[in-house]
């Protein structure tokens, strides 16, 4: 809380030096406001417009203390191997580099910066402004638009030409479509109600409204600064997006991208301490007409209804330092990561409260989350990305709430990708070293691991196309391609060229609800009869 | 008959060629992904990147030119530092895998 205030406060003074200082030092700022501007050029979309970090560390006075300027410089120049920071050798000065060295030492993490529902506003672009021009039916030959594979890639840089969502028909193999997102993209969420319309989220907190029939962009809002989290109404009239920078939430008319509430995220954390928060997952369910949210900091998930005001019921202590989350028992079960309890908090998000916290591994992502029907039982599988000791895959039986087994794996893992018709569970080994080339696959039935697929580059986010038939892997960082394996032989059929692909999105995720569950979990759970 | 012979001849030529160089291939490309592929990307630089792409170039040239980056005869800040880590074996595979790349 102290060092929250003095930050505060020397921002404050800054910025008061800033509008009050004679020409000398005005100069100095000026520079700083290069600086700044080069940092958002290059390095806010993972770092933080905050400087407080997003996807890759913060790099600010604190975080940078004692760190050698000259390995600093090295890092910025050559990139950084088995991350995805990539070699701005070439691309900035050496004296821009030195520069931006120098500002980032010495500059505290910056306050969160203001982004109002009338700066969302203003943001929204249209590209196509009669939707009636739009193509009735795909431009494209597909039996199903549920074939259609989405991949968020992130180009080396994070932003230009290699930044785009790329679709893939994923009977063929072939990319049917991309549009271009300027920073990477992020998340891909589809539709439930109208499998036209695709929305694409990319690392600087803008929501593209895609045309799937043409594969274009029509609209676009810009929601904040950085933050991944996005969900879909199961009316597909909203779309919730949260943000990292700056704490809060929105609600969008799902046609037109037009915000229609903001949500300051804050509240008492597990430990009684009263937080600002970053956004972690939110979602959409078909159960009802509700989004959840999840607050990472406060530890809090909050349920929205979608009706006149949009109010909130907020469930507390769900856990430390909360992330992503899948659901069950058509959608009204929410199972939430907690990163800093190592457990996975089981939400009833009927009665709106806490069924159970159940065990996980170290640090758990459950990175979409996986859950499948083996004799009888529903198990779901919860990835852990944290390097211990107790390098696991947890499956819970999920009528029960209880934990069924810890399989033991290579590595830290990110995201499982099940299918009704696959035999294997897969996830994606993530520690450091080679082992990040691979995929390890889960026998269903006897819960060990089974198989080492060798992927190349840094291989995660695998995902099985709508069928079930193929599974889809990035082969992300040095790989620069996506790598597609037949379910059952585990043979490489294709691969598909592009820079630094990252998530992996089935359309046919909008059938089956949370991967694995039966294809039409996402229609019976809608009517209300076969969910259990 | 003769063609049949000769085509025989060359497909298997092709073939063992192919065995011989396969190791190879397989090392290089281990080693490019870890040396060299955060900028000349595993097969091709990213479109926004400033480093020159690699597959498909003769395969003396690849090798003569990391030999000198490496021996500092031929000088780059960057290239001296990142070739210095390479032995006559990598800069073999290395070269035997992008060339062997379609550009």
């Amino acid at each position: 809380m102290k060092i929250t205030k003095k930050l505060l406060s020397q921002s404050v003074i800054t910025c008061l030096t800033a509008l009050l200082l004679p020409l000398g030092a005005q100069a100095a700022s000026d520079d700083a406001q290069k600086m700044h501007k080069l940092y958002e050029d290059n390095c806010a979309s993972c770092h933080g417009s905050d400087l407080g970090g997003f996807i890759a560390p913060g790099l600010n006075a604190e975080s940078l203390k004692g760190r050698s300027p000259t390995a600093l410089r090295t890092i910025i120049m050559t990139g950084s191997f088995d991350t995805l920071m990539p070699p701005f050798y070439g691309r900035l000065s050496d004296d821009e580099i030195r520069g931006l060295v120098k500002h980032l030492q010495s500059t505290p993490k910056l306050a969160n910066p203001a982004w109002t529902i009338d700066d969302i506003k203003a943001s929204v672009k249209v590209i196509v402004k009669d939707e009636s021009t739009l193509p009735a039916k795909p431009i494209y030959e597909i039996d199903d638009i549920n074939n259609i594979i989405g991949v968020a890639a992130r180009g080396k840089y994070g932003r230009g030409s290699g930044s785009k969502a790329v679709f893939i028909n994923s009977v063929t193999h072939k990319q049917i479509g991309e549009v271009a997102t300027g920073t990477a993209a992020h998340i891909i969420d589809y539709n439930p109600a109208n499998p036209r319309w695709a929305y694409v989220k990319n690392d600087t907190a803008e929501i593209f409204k895609v045309d799937l029939y043409s594969m274009q962009v029509v609209r676009s809002v810009k929601t904040g600064f950085n933050g991944p989290g996005l969900g879909v109404s199961r009316d597909g009239k909203y779309i919730m997006a949260g943000s990292y920078v700056p704490h809060n939430a929105v609600i969008l008319d799902a046609d037109t991208l037009e915000p229609l509430k903001t949500f300051e995220l804050e509240g008492i954390d597990p430990d009684g301490k009263m937080v600002t928060s970053d956004s972690g997952m939110v979602i959409g369910t078909p159960f009802a007409d509700i989004f959840a949210i999840a607050l990472e900091n406060a530890g809090q998930v909050w349920v929205v209804d979608l009706k006149e005001g949009f109010p909130v019921t907020k469930i507390e202590n769900v856990g430390r330092h909360l992330h992503d989350a899948f659901l069950t028992h058509g959608g009204s079960k929410l199972m939430v990561a907690s990163y800093d309890d190592s457990i996975v908090t089981a939400i009833d998000l009927n009665e709106r409260k806490i069924i159970k916290k159940l065990e996980a591994g170290c640090v758990p992502h459950v990175g979409g989350g996986a859950a499948v029907e083996v004799d009888g039982r529903t198990l779901g599988f919860g990835t852990n990305f944290g390097d211990c000791d107790k390098m696991v895959v947890s499956v819970w039986d999920l009528d029960k709430m209880e934990v069924v087994k810890q399989v033991p794996v290579s590595g830290g893992t990110e995201s499982p990708a099940a299918h009704a018709n696959a035999p294997y569970v897969a996830v994606d080994i993530i520690s450091k070293d080679r082992r990040a080339r691979t995929i390890q696959l889960i026998d269903k039935k006897t819960l060990e691991v089974v198989k080492t697929l060798d992927v190349g580059g840094h291989a995660y986010f695998p995902e099985y196309s709508a069928d079930g038939k193929f599974l889809y892997v990035s082969a992300g960082y040095s790989g620069d391609e996506v790598v597609v394996y037949d379910s059952t032989s585990l043979e490489k059929v294709a691969s598909i060229a592009m820079e630094s692909p990252a998530g992996i999105f089935s359309h046919g995720r909008v059938k089956y609800m949370t991967r694995g569950l039966s294809p039409d979990e996402f229609e019976n759970a809608s009517k209300m009869k076969g969910a259990k | 008959m003769r063609l049949m012979a000769l085509l025989g001849a060359l497909m298997l030529g092709l073939l063992s060629t192919h065995r011989v160089n396969a190791a190879v291939i397989y090392a290089g490309q281990a080693r490019a992904a870890a040396v060299c592929s955060q900028c000349h990307g595993i097969k091709t630089p990213s479109a926004d990147a400033p480093f020159p792409p690699l597959a498909g170039r003769d395969v003396a040239y690849l090798k003569s030119a990391l030999a000198q980056y490496r021996d500092k005869t031929r000088k780059s800040d960057i290239m001296n530092a990142i070739a210095g880590s390479l032995t006559d074996n990598d800069i073999s595979n290395v070269a035997a895998y992008y060339a062997g790349l379609k550009p």
